[in-house]
Order: structure tokens, then sequence, then C-alpha cells
């Protein structure tokens, strides 16, 4: 048995907001997660349980109230530029073309005009855009946005830590099984980390290695499944693999719990 | 005779589809520009028309002269080289105050919203000195910056500078949050955020705000010229007016006209380019 090296690890946080009232409200209680070096982890949870919260806070955008966040072991006290981040919303630059904004980065750490081309004209072949690099965000489609987005974070090979915020949350279901199936297959031996929020249990279970699953508000975590399906995976019918089943059902009865938390909280 | 071959059918058909669309997208942007242009020329005839009529019938000549006379006095002092001397003296008081009122305008709001809370103090402040009406402060103006080229510049930047630094402040503050933080993750300096960002996200209000402002300019300059001047568009007016030549009058004034629609159709232009990533509005519709 390996040692798992931590990357990423929240200890102890908590998140109180002030609402517009001024009456504060907990999001986060008491969250303890450890990210591994390497893997492919989802967090899962009802909506509005903070998942997007604790991504935030590895990225250094929001700090918590109190526990602590660390990177490789170090604070973070700071927006912390050694994650790459795919947002909900892709926020492309509208005035960019495809290839500028897939540059960005890259321009951001500095990288030389000729090279960062080339790497940025890659990875945009490498996401499937190829022949597109001069077109403006509005004339792609909502998938080929969520492309550019992801293009535009790999394409920074300095980040070796991802976090994605349910990137594939607005498309149709057939076009989230695609880009699932491309994110693996960039993701699959390059060695990097990603954090993936999802509310979908199946998206959860076709591509992570271990699952934490969130209560519903204020949220910690309930409980952390792995998932010891074997790669490389066929996330068009993964739902055939054996072994799918019963860790879909194993978390379900978790997550079943946590939504109907929600859902009573909603109507009472 | 060998049957013509389905796909190749097809793809001939798609081919003379697509041409015969961008051409007639083609021709219709053309018939749509073409038929503003007649009904704003048309709009321009018929206030001409009536100005004509008027004229020597319901007003007397001598308030407002008569399209035929204005159009002999321009052609007379055109050809004479006046109407040049003039204008070139008026556009270099515009120019220069229009550039000194963007550049205070845009670095005084870049430099303001760097600062957290920055606008907000600055706001009553700069509230209260737009307020001002700088006409009234014309003739202080000419005793704080003597009567050449100065108090013109700097008349004709007070009418620019605000317009020009409350936009860019509001444009400043309509830049997309989560595209903010995304950036900044992405580990852009501030100046990166500036110029990748802020400022091309901000551009839309701020080159309103100097096509807006344009005309102000020229109020200015033409208000230190009527002032005290020797020279300028606003000199040239105020001399006629007051031998009540009320045609050189608006010799002047449609000399101005001219001046102020080419300037805007220059603008029109730049803006059109800066912001040629947006989707035109046919596109939104869709």
């Amino acid at each position: 048995m390996t040692a798992h090296e931590t990357v990423l690890r929240a200890c102890g946080v908590y998140k109180v907001f002030v609402a517009r009232g001024g009456k504060a409200r907990t999001a986060l209680r008491d969250v303890d997660l450890e990210v591994r070096r390497g893997e492919f982890m989802c967090l899962i949870g009802p909506s509005g349980c903070g998942k997007t919260t604790v991504l935030n806070m590895f990225a250094g955008l929001v700090q918590p109230s109190d526990g602590t966040i660390l990177h490789e072991g170090r604070v973070v006290d700071a927006v912390n530029t050694r994650v790459g981040y795919v947002t909900q919303d892709d926020n492309l630059l509208p005035w960019r073309s495809v290839i500028g904004n897939v540059e960005l980065a890259l321009e951001c750490k500095g990288v030389p005009r000729a090279e960062r081309r080339e790497r940025a004209r890659d990875y945009v072949g490498r996401v499937g855009l190829e022949g597109l690099e001069e077109l403006y965000p509005h004339e792609l489609s909502g998938g080929m946005r969520k492309r550019v987005s992801i293009a535009r974070t790999l394409v920074d090979d300095s980040v070796h830590v991802i976090l994605m915020d349910e990137p594939f949350g607005p498309l149709d279901a057939q076009t989230r099984i695609i880009l699932q199936d491309e994110l693996l297959r960039l993701w699959q031996g390059t060695g990097r980390t990603i954090v993936f929020v999802t509310h979908d249990l199946i998206e959860a279970i076709a591509l992570s290695d271990r699952i934490a699953i969130f209560t519903s508000v204020p949220g910690s975590i309930k409980g952390i499944r792995e998932v010891a399906l074997p790669r490389p995976r066929d996330v068009f019918h993964i739902h055939e693999t054996s072994g799918f089943s019963d860790i879909y059902d194993e978390i379900w009865n978790d997550l079943q719990e946590e939504i109907l938390k929600t859902r009573l909280d909603a109507t009472a | 005779m060998p049957p013509p071959d389905p796909a190749a059918t097809i793809l001939e058909r798609e081919r003379s589809l697509l041409a015969s669309e961008t051409r007639a997208f083609a021709t219709r942007r053309r018939r749509e520009t073409t038929r503003l242009l007649a009904i704003q020329s048309s709009l321009f005839v018929v206030l001409l028309v009536a100005w004509w009529a008027a004229s020597g019938t319901l007003v007397d000549p001598l308030f407002l002269s008569d399209p035929i006379t204005v159009a002999r006095a321009l052609l007379q002092i055109a050809i004479d080289g006046t109407l040049w001397w003039h204008l070139q003296w008026t556009l270099i008081e515009m120019t220069l105050g229009y550039a000194l009122g963007v550049a205070v305008g845009l670095g005084l709001a870049i430099a303001v919203t760097a600062i957290p809370w920055g606008a907000q103090i600055l706001r009553p402040v700069m509230l209260g000195l737009f307020a001002i009406p700088k006409v009234a402060l014309a003739p202080l103006v000419i005793v704080w910056f003597g009567i050449y080229l100065v108090p013109k510049v700097i008349l004709a930047a007070s009418l620019v500078l605000f317009v020009v630094y409350f936009n860019t402040v509001a444009g400043i503050a309509a830049v997309n949050l989560t595209m903010h933080e995304a950036v900044r993750v992405m580990g852009a300096s501030r100046l990166a955020l500036l110029t990748k960002l802020v400022l091309p996200s901000a551009a839309p209000y701020i080159l309103t705000a100097m096509r807006i402002a344009l005309p102000g300019a020229l109020i200015g300059a033409i208000i230190g010229e009527f002032l005290s001047s020797d020279r300028g568009i606003g000199f040239l007016i105020a001399a006629a007016s007051s031998r009540y030549d009320t045609a050189r009058v608006f010799a002047g004034i449609f000399s101005l006209l001219v001046f102020v629609l080419l300037l805007n159709a220059m603008i029109t232009r730049i803006e059109r380019h800066l912001t040629r990533w947006q989707p035109l509005p046919e596109a939104k519709k869709a």
C-alpha cells in the first residue's frame, strides 16, 4: 500500500456568511477534507450545501471563518495562483477569440508569445476545436465554450491542481457525457489532481477515484467513498460496469437522506 | 448518361444556398443603410425648405436669414479662406481640450477605482464639480488662464472630463466579478487585470462617453472664443452677430454642424472596430 500524499487540505473549516438582512448563517461546519496528489475527487451534495465555497477556499478567493486551508502544507491566505479554476460559468472574455482566451493564463504567467501561441493551438486541437481558433465566444455553442474554458485552464502546465465547479451543469445530456469522456482522456496520465464539484451522482462515479459526500446546509463531510472501478473508464456505458450499482446504491443512500432534509427544510 | 451522384447534388445545393444567403444578407444590410440615409437626408431637406418658406413670410429675414443667403455666405468665406483659418483654430483648441479631458477623466477614474472606496469617497466632490455651469465660470477661466489658447482648452476639457470620468467608473464597476476572480487565479498582476480584463470590459462605456462628450469639447472651445478671442469659429459667429450679419452667423453654425457630423462618424467607426467582438444585433435576436 502506497502512502498518499495530501495536496489540498481543509482542517476544521467553518464558514459563516452574513446575509443581506445582517443575520449570520453557517454555510460550512467543521469540514475536514484531504485531497490526494494525482487523484480525481468529486464533491457531491444537495444544492446550497457549500461545495462551491470549499472550491473558492482552495482557490483562495474566500477565507474560512475558522479553521485552515492548506495547499502542499502552506496556508492559503490569498488568491491561490497555483491552482487552475474552471468556474461554473465559462467566464470566457467575450472580446477575445478562442485562441486568445486559451492564451490568457499563459500571458498572465509571462510565457513568451510564440511559445504560448503554439501551446494554445495544441490545446485547442486537443479539445476538438481545431479550425475555430479565430471565432469569438458568442459564436460558439455551450459545449464548445466549455471546451475552451477547460482548455484555457489545462494549458497552463505550471498548475498541478485543477478545481472544477459543476463545469458540465448547464449542458444537455449527450454533450455532458462526451465532455466527461474528453476530460478523462485529457487528465489520464498527467498526474494532475482534480477536485470536481457536481450534484450528479452518475457523473461523480464515472469520473472520480473518491467521492466526498456533503451533508445539507450547513455543509460538512458526511462520508468519503472510494470508486474502485478500473481505468480507463467507458463513461458511455458506466452504468453497465460491474460494481457500478453497488457504489451507486451505497452513495445514493447517504445522499438521499441529505437531499430529503433540504426539501423538508424548504417546505417547513 | 451516368445517374447523378446524390452526395454531390446535396453538396452542390448546400453550396449555392450558402452563397445566395450570404449575398441576400449583404443586400439587406446595404438596403437598410441606404434607406436610413435617404430618410435622414429628406428630413434635412424638409427642414431647409420649411426654413426657406418661413423666411420673409413668417419671420423677418434679419432674424433667421434664409438657406440660399446662408449658402452664399458660406461659399464666400470658404473661397476667401476665412472659414478654414478660423476652423483650424477651433479645431486645435477643441482637439487639445478633448484629449486633455479624456486623458484626465480616464486616468482619474482608473486611479480612483484602484483604491478601495475611492470612487465613493470622491463621488460628492465630482458630482459637485460636474454640476457647476462651466459657461458661468468662463469669465473667471479667462482671468485665470489668459486670453489665448489655454482658457479655451480648459473649458473644452471641463465639458469632456466628467462624462468620461463617470462613465469609466460605471464601466469598471460593471466588470463581471467571477470573471475577475477567474483571471486573478490565473496569476494576473494588477496591471494585467487592468489591461486584459477591466479596460476591455469597460470599453463600451468609455467609447460611448467619448462619443457623447465630443460636442462638449466643441462647445467649450466656442464659449471661450465668444468671450475673448480674435480667431476661431466662435469669434467669427460673435463678430457677425454683433454686426447683425445673420447669414454669416448661420454659415458659421453650419460649418460647425458639418464638422461635428464628420467627427461623430469617425468615432463611430473606431467604436465599431473596437467592439467588433460583439454579436451583431441580428444575431442577438436569434
